[in-house]
Formats: structure tokens, sequence, C-alpha cells
């Protein structure tokens, strides 16, 4: 049971990690393909994907920008993607744009009559596992994790809330941590620490993570766009399973290996578990000042278990996740080298 | 067939021979530049930036044909340029292309996307793989062209080994000066590396045939059977007969001098430059010769005596101003020492 794809679709974010690939799939089925980005320079790249895309430059926190986003697109689908993740150094921003800017995307969304409105959320409102083969479903409490999870949550909330005043016609998709295409540096140093065996290890990696393929969720966004009778509700996207944190770092040195890219060096370094602590006990005291350390906020995530499950999705969305890690690692790695990028 | 031609970069170095030789094959010629082409080009002249779209829509309109030769090139060391100017303006480039509905785009691209091969001939199916920010920038750039190529633009890629011909200088200039002056010349481990060069005319000849033949394509373009950097250098010292001697430095020791050097402004190369002068690097043409019909005229040797006869001939008024990166000579900075040695 499923609609008819829109002939509009409104991306936020769309120079990021999950918008560079959404885009990329829709360009060539849709007529238009209104896409948000910040910088100028992200404009002509994203709209080579094809004459459908048409950027709109601007912040989501400027109605102006938003105005423009939004002119003349009723009956689009709205994929809301935007979101600060890794702010530079202060917390501020998870609120301004992850709050602010939902909130301004929600009331031009419902301004221009908009159709579905795809919100993408993240695992962080509901903190970690308690044990690692427990997993996040639907019915799961909020229980956010610092500044990032408040955010997200608050804007879960926005969202929720739009929806049940009638304005929008809301369905918020979860997914955990990203790998795929168009990654961002992060994930460059990411990669190449572990491929010299430099990335920390912490406790003994079986820790459980849920990871999303980006293309699993480019397939997630467009079935929660048609899928029928979903309105209203939230589903965790990932892939279909949750691997051991060890299990990841060893695919991820698996794919550099079958693309051609020597590893050296030991797994990864042992860490111990306590030292994840203190880091986590010490990114709290950060963020309660308004401070954002990026490495530290990493190191204190390490620790845990945040895993989920992808039954309803797959249920009522038809989701169906067709990659998993080590041929999405490969892609994301076949990505970077043929873009010269060094791992 | 005499078609409208917009040669991007027409007023740079190879750009203006470029121009010229379009309006020889019989096209009409537009140049976009940032600069005001030579007083005696015969081309339409639109002055702009590739970074400025609107520019280039207008520059774009009733043009069959984009020859995109617009970059930062390697001794400008300037990273931010590098983007915006050579993977931004290629997307701007691509972007008005299309819109404008031109038929066929052809992007000069840069054997810089190899780095230091692992092995040589390199053929057009050799995945790209870069050491520094120039040779990066260009590949993204190629990764634009074929995004662009597979939204149904017409874009094809030539890629050029290092360029010589009359009024090219650059950071050849250095090398001619020394053999002028009748200094010891340098070669790195022994210069046994097979080290290619393409003339300038037959790299625009290479262009203009790639325009000519429709769906895109990659045509890896340099001078037929590379020499060794001993064996070129040798031929233009016993040519100029000024008492200049090849000598041989060792590789890793001079590497890391120019490194530090470089990295410190004293001596006038980019990375990509000394990554490169003791490495072989040359491309397997014959994808060129038999699509394009291609034939290189110029011999390794000939071009080298061609810009040296160039330079020798007007070097007493190079450092005039408003000439770009590659007609002008590079200052020597601390090289001037090495041609005291013995």
């Amino acid at each position: 049971m499923s609609s008819d794809p829109a002939a509009t679709v409104v991306v936020t974010g769309a120079a990021g990690w999950l918008g560079q690939n959404l885009v990329r799939a829709l360009a060539p089925t849709r007529d238009r393909v209104r896409a948000l980005v910040q910088a100028p320079s992200e404009a002509p790249l994203l709209e080579l994907a094809g004459p459908s895309v048409e950027a709109v430059v601007g912040d989501v926190r400027d109605p102006d920008a938003v105005d423009r986003l939004f002119a003349d697109v009723a009956g689009a689908t709205v994929v809301h993607a935007a979101g600060v993740i890794h702010p530079d150094g202060r917390t501020r921003p998870f609120f301004d744009v992850n709050v602010g800017g939902t909130q301004m995307v929600l009331d031009r969304a419902r301004r221009a009559r908009a159709g579905r409105f795809v919100h993408i959320s993240s695992n962080s409102p509901f903190g970690a596992n308690a044990a690692p083969t427990d997993r996040f479903d639907e019915g799961s409490a909020p229980n956010p994790y610092l500044a990032y999870g408040r955010s997200k949550l608050d804007a879960e909330d926005l969202v929720r809330r739009g929806f049940g005043r009638g304005d929008i016609e809301a369905v918020i998709l979860r997914p955990p941590w990203f790998y795929g295409p168009f990654q961002p540096r992060r994930q460059d140093r990411f990669f190449s620490a572990l491929r010299r065996g430099r990335f920390p290890m912490v406790g003994d990696g079986r820790q459980q993570r849920s990871m999303v393929f980006t293309g699993n969720l480019v397939r997630a966004c467009l079935a929660a766009e048609v899928a029928d009778g979903v309105a209203g509700r939230a589903y965790w996207v990932a892939d279909a399973e949750p691997y051991e944190l060890r299990r990841i770092f060893a695919g991820v040195r698996e794919a550099l290996e079958a693309e051609g890219l020597a590893v050296s060096g030991p797994d990864a370094p042992r860490l111990p578990r306590r030292v994840a602590d203190l880091a986590a006990r010490a990114d709290a005291l950060l963020q309660g000042v308004d401070r954002y350390v990026q490495p530290v906020h990493v190191l204190g995530e390490l620790r845990d278990t945040i895993a989920c499950d992808i039954g309803r999705a797959r249920a009522e969305l038809g989701y169906e996740p067709e990659v998993s890690l080590v041929d999405g690692m490969r892609a994301s790695i076949m990505w970077c080298l043929e873009r010269g990028r060094r791992l | 067939m005499a078609r409208t031609v917009l040669v991007t970069g027409g007023s740079g170095y190879f750009g203006t021979l470029l121009a010229e030789q379009a309006a020889a094959w019989g096209h009409d010629v537009r140049i976009f530049d940032l600069a005001r082409p030579g007083p005696d080009t015969t081309a339409e002249v639109v002055i702009g930036d590739v970074r400025d779209r609107t520019a280039l829509r207008s520059a774009c309109e009733g043009v069959d044909v984009v020859l995109h030769n617009v970059a930062q090139v390697p001794l400008a060391k300037d990273h931010d340029l590098f983007w915006s100017v050579n993977v931004v303006g290629t997307a701007n480039v691509l972007l008005a292309a299309r819109d404008a509905g031109v038929g066929k785009v052809v992007h000069t691209s840069s054997s810089a996307i190899f780095g230091i091969p692992e092995g040589n001939p390199i053929t057009e199916a050799t995945p790209g793989r870069p050491l520094e920010a120039y040779g990066q920038a260009k590949l993204e750039a190629e990764v634009l062209c074929h995004e662009a190529a597979a939204s149904g633009l017409d874009v094809s890629i030539v890629r050029p080994r290092t360029i010589l011909g009359h009024g090219r200088l650059g950071i050849m200039a250095v090398l001619f000066e020394f053999v002028a002056e009748g200094a010891p010349v340098f070669v790195l481990g022994g210069g046994t590396n097979r080290y290619q060069f393409v003339h300038a005319d037959d790299l625009a000849d290479a262009v203009l045939r790639a325009a000519d033949r429709p769906g895109p394509a990659t045509y890896n373009i340099g001078a037929d059977d590379p020499p060794t950097m001993r064996e070129t250098i040798s031929a233009l010292v016993d040519h100029a007969g000024t008492g200049s001697r090849v000598r041989s430095l060792p590789t890793g020791p001079a590497a890391a001098a120019m490194r530090a050097l470089a990295g410190a402004d004293l001596v006038p190369f980019a990375p990509y430059h000394w990554l490169l002068y003791g490495e072989s690097l040359w491309f397997d043409t014959t994808r060129a010769h038999d699509e394009l019909g291609w034939a290189p005229q110029h011999s390794h040797a000939s071009m080298l005596i061609e810009s040296y006869e160039w330079y020798l001939t007007h070097r007493s008024t190079l450092n005039e101003p408003g000439r770009s990166h590659h007609q002008s000579p590079v200052p020597l900075g601390l090289l001037r020492l090495l041609k005291r040695l013995p």
C-alpha cells in the first residue's frame, strides 16, 4: 500500500552526508529537487546531478532562505536532513540549528502546503542500551544523550506537535551512525587511523552499534515518502543487524584491503572502558558550559551499545536494507579513492 | 565544420595557442578569461571569472563547443583557489554549458592526477592517485565531468603531460637560465627516469580533434617515445654549447631539501614539481592515435630546444608584469646557490 512519489522534493542539508546521496538518487526521476545548501560553492556541485536540481543557498535558520526554498512547492515531499552533529567548539548550534531550524522548516512546509514531511532524527534522543543484547524499538523511552540528544529530541517533539495540529504529514526516521559515499573528512581520518591500527578500541569491543549505509537510508527516505498509514509515526532505520564494535573495525580494515589499500599495525590499541567513562564525564562537564570537543565526545560514546531493531520500518514502510558493512565500506572507500582522497 | 568555440582561460599560455589554432581550423572563437588576451587576437573576448556563474552563462550563449582550460596552476600553491577555481569553477562551466545547450565540452585535465605512478606507461584505465592538492583538485574536476556526462552533457577529458613550446616558461626558466649561464644542470638519481613532455601545438591539435568526436571520452596526451631525463637534458646542453654539464643529485636528500625549501617559499617549485622531477611518468597515447587520428609533430629534444631558443630571444623582457604563470619565469630563490657549484 503506497502513494505515488511527489514530482517535487525539498531537501534541507542537501550538501551533507545524507543529502548528497539523496539528491543524486532523486535527480533523475523527479521534476524538481529543491536543495538547501549553506555555501554558494556547494550549489554548482550539487546541480551537476541533473537539470532537476535547484540549489537554494542559505541557512536553515534564515527565514528568507527557507522562504525561497519553499516557494511554489505545494504537494512536494520534504526531507528535512539539515542538522548539526559536530559543531565547532560550542554546543549552542545544536539548539539553534536542530531545534530552531526544524521549527522554521515545519512552518514554511505548512504554509507551502507541502506533502509528506520526512524528518531525519537520530538515535541520540534515546541514549545507550543497558546491555549489549538490548535493542531500541519504537516503544523505547526517550533518554537523550547530552546536548545533541536533547536537541534532536526537541526537534522530534516539534514535528510530532506539528503533526498533531494537522500542520504537516510527518514521518520521523531515526538513523544511527552513518557510513557511505560523500563522507565528511572526519570519516577519512577514522578510516586512515583504522588502516594503521591507531584507532582505539574501548573495552573488549563487544558493545554493539547499529550503523546505516547512506544508500540504505536513502531507500528508507523514499519508502517513508510513499508508505500509507504511517504519518505521525517514528521508525528506527539502520542496516539489517547491529554490529559489534570490533566487527566494525575489522570490517573497515577488510574493506580497505579489498580496495587495494594495505593495512598495518594491530587491529586497534585497547583502551580500558574507564577511560571512555572519564571522557564521557568530561564531555558532559564541557557541554554544561557550552563547550563541544569532538574527540572527547566520540571517545565517550565508544563504550556504549547503541543498537536498534528495524522490524517496524520493515513491516510498515516496506524498508529493506540491501547493503551491509563490508560492501558499504568498500563503496565509501572507492568513492574516496576516485577523488584522490588519501586514507 | 565551422562552429562557435568558447575557450575558457583563452588568455593564458596554452589558451592563447588553442584559440589561435581553433581559429585556424575555421571556428568562430570566443575567449573567456580574467585577463585580456594579446592585442593581435581576432577572437571575441568576454572578461570574467569562472567563479561567476552569471558571467559564464552569458559567455556560453550561442556556443557549440566549450574548451575548458581555466586552472589555478600548481605554482599558485593556493589550496583554496585550487578548490574554488579548479573544482567549483569546472562545475560552473559544465552547468553553464549544459544550460546553454552546448554540444561538446573538452576539459583540459592534468597528469598531476597520477601523482608518482606505480608503473608506466599510464593508460586511460589507470586510476588517478594524486599526491598533492593541485592533483587532487584536478581529479575532483574530472569526477565532475563524469557526473555531467552521466546526466547527458557530452564532455571529454584531455590530460596533457608537461607542456612545452615557444613562450612556455614557468619552471622551465630555471633550467634554461642554468644552461644559458653554463652552470651545471641537475637530474635526480642519475636521470634514468622517463619524463614526458607535449608540445602545446600538438596538445591543441588533440583538444580540437577531441572536440570533433562525439561522445564522452578521455585521452592521455604526450609526445612519442619519451626519453630519459638525462637524455632530454643532455640534448639541450649539447645544443646550447655553453659548457653546462649534466650532474646527478641523490633523489632522497634532494627531494627532502626541496620539500623544506618549497614549504618556506625559498625555491620556486610547488610540491607537484619536486615530487615528479626524478620520477617516471609517461602516457600510452594509443587511444588518441587510434580514435582521434592524432599524431604529435614534435619530439622531446626539438621542443625543449625550441623553448630554450625562445627563452634566449626574449630573456631581457620576460619579467614584465601582466604575464601568466606559465609565460613568466619563476624567481630562482635559493636555487641560485646551485649555480655556483663546480
